[in-house]
């Protein structure tokens, strides 16, 4: 027979700790945020990000701009025709002015089948060359720090009713799940297929999984993620491990962004109702021995490359469906430093790769490297918003017309880049 | 038997007549025994919550001594470290010793091993120093002048960092601490200042001394300020050779210019001008501010500019006053923010390190800290002294909850002994049990780890398994039971 007391411990029970509390916690989904919008379900959306501020000048170089060999003496990547410096050290000639870093040289033909472009001259109007606020403004998609603190793409997804009841609507892959997906019901951060299970013998997990489901009832942001997490855990029991076969059968690079990756296509593959993946790759804050076709960034590059061209490779047939799109905080400073690096700029780069862009084009606005066209210390100029190209995104492929509620303090100018 | 005993008393499960375990206090104390973890006590729930906060685990012992003699007391003895014995916790890492060496003697161990000893002490001290503020402060201060050992050489540096700049200032004054730091090598090669020459000035350590360590990103400074700093590090740098890992100034690199740094010109006096600086920007109004509300956020709230702003204006005007003067500004803190915590003030969570230590803590389980802890510290998130970034881990519940999977793993694992080196005796509990079958055990058990009976949940899963068997049944039913306080959503909370 169960004893029942009734004293000081059930007053102290019902406060702070175990009731719901008296204040939402920001991160804590809004259940009053309606969606305005019904619609089909759109791609299924990879947002990758380049954590540290990636030097978009090293990525798509400016090969036609004498500027950029001039402020690069050590860095810049070799012309595509240079002579004295082997092929694989030049560009690789996209359009006669721009070409690929030649690490990047597994996405080309990517690039040739129309399928992977870059927008230059791309970021945020923050200028504060700090990557923390920087990220930060970027993942909530804001110009002002007192908008939302939700992120922009759990504006999006709690914005769009379109009838997916998956648990896996949208996924961060890592260790947690960024800023960007915060606001979003559900968000899960999974880091590996294989490993997500509850350890223990069969009975034990089993058991111990009806005493979690009972455990986590409640209805504050905790419980719900603790109820999602399960679901998680039985949707990927029933793909794993046959799904698992597809992806190990293509070459990603051997870390956790190539990792990720396949995950990614996994789940895809899977048809288990992801909407929206994040996943990030970082090292890119250079400002030591960058190296310039050889060395750290290089190697980072082939690893986004690499991982990139694996991905389009094992989903290449179901491309049409699929939007990814790269991007990083900032750029880096134009002229190089004295450590063979580069220090923080403004301007850097966005790619996409999907079925439906135009391709075969660079897009974006040159603003040019001339003294009198660089802003602060010397860096490029942005030309286009980054919110303009994920506007974009939202309207033609994610069928969300409320660009407003997840940008809510900007405007955006949506382009051309897809098709 | 230790272990038992400690668990018996941890829980305060064990009847006199089953702790008839004969044992000398110095034995006991060589031993790092838990066992003065306290007999059951029933807290406050507010004071449980406070306690939680300032430490890695509120023990039985710990909320003894607030009944008895109050919060303020409490805090006040834990702010004089020294005062507090000590000895046991040394006698655990007194086999770590790449942790006593200089950098120059480091060189010689593989990295794995010396970023394995570093991680050890950290979840050592953590788990049973009785300096339990002094080592939150340490973690703080650690992840404030966050260092990756994944850096260059960082791995061999970071160890002296711990030891010589982050410990001996942790309640020293913000000025040495910061002065320390930029000293360190650790830091020089961190954040690249090793690079920083004359003429080609390398940012990186300039702008997060302002944006991290000090001002804040909106403290007032300029990205020409950035610069200027930039220019009067140049030339601190870190010896190789011989003297490898020794902080040097090589006039060579320096850059003899005139400066300008937020309005003012410095002139040039070689190492003089950064320290000069250096000195003026850990007293600014813009880092007392910084700094409160990174204390304020550790250990009362996630969001202190709007729900603590009197609490700020007071903690900044104290770090103003005393000069930055640590002790004084967290005694403030603690005081002010923590002796009566409302019931409205939303608990704070815990990051996967007080997750674990925490468990380990509370439970009285015997680890010595290794890779199986460090692993399951990275799948959660949190890797010990290799979070790459130097804003150093989140300290809201946003960055943390949604990646819970691990932690029920972990929870299983321990219970489950499946991680070694660790080790966790339920069958001490079990035989509680058995002497005497009523509920109270549980009881104890939830407040133990949660601060207050369990809740309906909890005790139905009880209800529903503990029924009478074997006694290796009820092992396994008294680890399942733990697992699942353990995996609880009212264990995530730091109170």
């Amino acid at each position: 027979m169960k004893k029942m007391r009734v004293g000081r411990r059930d007053v102290l029970r019902s406060g702070a700790l175990l009731g719901a509390g008296a204040v939402l916690p920001p991160w804590m989904p809004r259940m009053s945020f309606t969606a305005k919008n019904s619609g089909i379900r759109g791609d299924v959306l990879v947002v990758v990000f380049l954590r540290g501020a990636a030097d978009g000048l090293n990525m798509i170089v400016p090969h036609g701009e004498e500027l950029y060999y001039q402020s690069r003496p050590t860095l810049a990547i070799p012309q595509p025709d240079a002579r004295g410096s082997s092929q694989n050290a030049r560009v690789i000639d996209l359009d006669g002015y721009f070409g690929l870093h030649p690490a990047l040289r597994p996405i080309f033909p990517v690039w040739e089948q129309g399928h992977f472009i870059p927008v230059i001259a791309c970021g945020a109007p923050d200028e504060s060359r700090s990557h923390f606020k920087a990220m930060e403004l970027m993942e909530r998609g804001l110009t002002n720090e007192r908008g939302p603190a939700s992120g922009w793409i759990g504006r999006h997804l709690a914005t769009l009713e379109n009838g997916n009841p998956s648990p896996l609507r949208a996924v961060g892959f890592g260790e947690a799940a960024p800023r960007s997906l915060h606001g979003s019901i559900p968000i899960t951060a999974l880091k590996s297929i294989t490993d997500f299970h509850l350890n223990g013998n069969e009975a034990m997990a089993s058991r111990m999984r009806s005493v979690i489901s009972s455990l986590y009832t409640g209805d504050q942001a905790l419980h719900q993620i603790g109820r999602e997490t399960l679901s998680v855990v039985d949707t990927i029991e029933k793909i794993y491990p046959s799904a698992d076969v597809a992806s190990s059968m293509t070459d990603y690079p051997e870390t956790d962004f190539g990792f990720g990756l396949r995950q990614i296509a996994l789940l895809i593959d899977a048809d288990v109702g992801l909407e929206v993946a994040a996943l990030d790759l970082g090292g890119w804050d250079t400002h030591f021995t960058q190296g310039g076709s050889e060395g750290i960034m290089a190697r980072l590059l082939a690893e986004l490359g690499g991982g990139l061209a694996a991905f389009y490779d094992q989903l290449q047939d179901d491309m049409d469906n699929i939007t990814v799109v790269v991007m990083t905080e900032f750029g880096r400073r134009v002229r190089e430093n004295a450590s063979l690096g580069t220090d923080h700029g403004h301007g850097s780069i966005m790619f996409l790769m999907g079925g439906n862009l135009h391709g075969s084009e660079v897009h974006g606005v040159w603003p040019g490297l001339d003294e009198g066209l660089l802003i602060g210390p010397g860096d490029l100029a942005v030309t286009t918003d980054y919110r303009d190209v994920l506007a974009e995104i939202l309207v033609k492929r994610l069928h969300n017309h409320d660009v407003e509620a997840v940008f809510p303090d900007y405007v955006p100018n949506i382009g051309n880049v897809i098709a | 038997m230790l272990n038992r005993r400690a668990f018996l008393r941890a829980a305060g499960l064990g009847a006199a007549g089953s702790l008839a375990v004969a044992c000398t206090p110095i034995y006991r104390e060589l031993a790092g025994d838990t066992a003065e973890s306290g007999d059951f006590t029933e807290t406050p729930l507010s004071d449980f919550r406070a306690l939680s906060r300032m430490t890695f685990g509120a023990r039985f012992v710990d909320r003894q001594f607030v009944l008895m003699h109050g919060l303020s007391a409490w805090i006040e003895e834990q702010l004089d470290p020294d005062t507090i014995d000590d000895s046991s916790v040394e006698w655990r890492l007194r086999s770590l010793e790449s942790l006593k060496l200089p950098p120059k003697d480091v060189e010689a161990w593989e990295e794995n091993d010396v970023v394995a000893e570093l991680s050890q002490s950290a979840i050592l001290r953590a788990t049973y120093s009785n300096r339990q503020l002094f080592e939150v402060m340490v973690r703080f201060w650690s992840d404030h002048f966050n260092i990756s050992v994944e850096k260059g050489e960082c791995w061999l540096l970071k160890p002296t960092d711990e030891r010589e700049v982050i410990r001996p200032h942790t309640f020293g004054r913000f000025e040495e601490l910061l002065g320390a730091s930029a000293h360190s090598p650790a830091m020089l090669v961190y954040l690249d200042n090793q690079a920083n020459i004359w003429e080609a000035p390398n940012e990186n350590y300039a702008r997060e001394v302002l944006e991290l360590h000090t001002l804040g990103v909106e403290g007032g400074y300029s990205q020409d300020d950035v610069m200027e700093l930039a220019r009067m590090l140049t030339g601190w740098r870190v010896k190789e050779h011989f003297w490898k890992g020794e902080f040097t100034f090589e006039e060579d690199w320096h850059d003899p210019g005139v400066k300008t740094f937020m309005g003012d010109g410095i002139s040039p006096a070689d190492i003089r001008e950064a320290e000069a600086v250096l000195l003026s920007l850990a007293n600014a109004p813009s880092t007392a501010r910084h700094i409160s509300i990174k204390l304020i956020r550790r250990f009362v709230c996630d969001d202190p500019e709007h729900e603590a702003r009197e609490l700020i204006e007071r903690a900044a005007r104290t770090f103003l006053e005393t000069r930055g003067d640590i002790q004084q500004v967290v005694r403030l803190i603690l005081l002010d923010g923590l002796s009566s915590l409302p019931e409205t003030r939303l608990p704070k969570f815990k990051r996967p390190f007080e997750y674990v230590v925490s468990a380990l803590r509370l439970l009285g389980a015997d680890t010595d800290g290794g890779a199986p802890i460090q692993e399951y510290l990275r799948v959660m998130g949190q890797p010990l002294y290799a979070w790459p970034t130097p804003d150093g881990p989140a300290d809201d519940a946003s960055a943390w909850v949604t990646n819970l999977l691990p932690r029920w793993n972990f929870a299983l694992d321990l219970v489950d002994g499946n991680l070694e080196g660790t080790e966790f005796h339920p069958r001490d509990f079990v035989r509680s049990l058995l002497d005497d079958p009523s509920d109270d055990s549980l009881d104890r058990l939830s407040h133990l780890l949660i601060g207050e009976g369990p809740n309906q949940r909890i005790s139905d899963i009880k209800f529903a398994h503990l029924r009478a068997g074997d006694e290796e049944d009820l092992v396994d039913e008294a680890a399942f039971l733990t697992a699942a306080v353990l995996l609880s959503p009212e264990f995530q909370w730091r109170g």
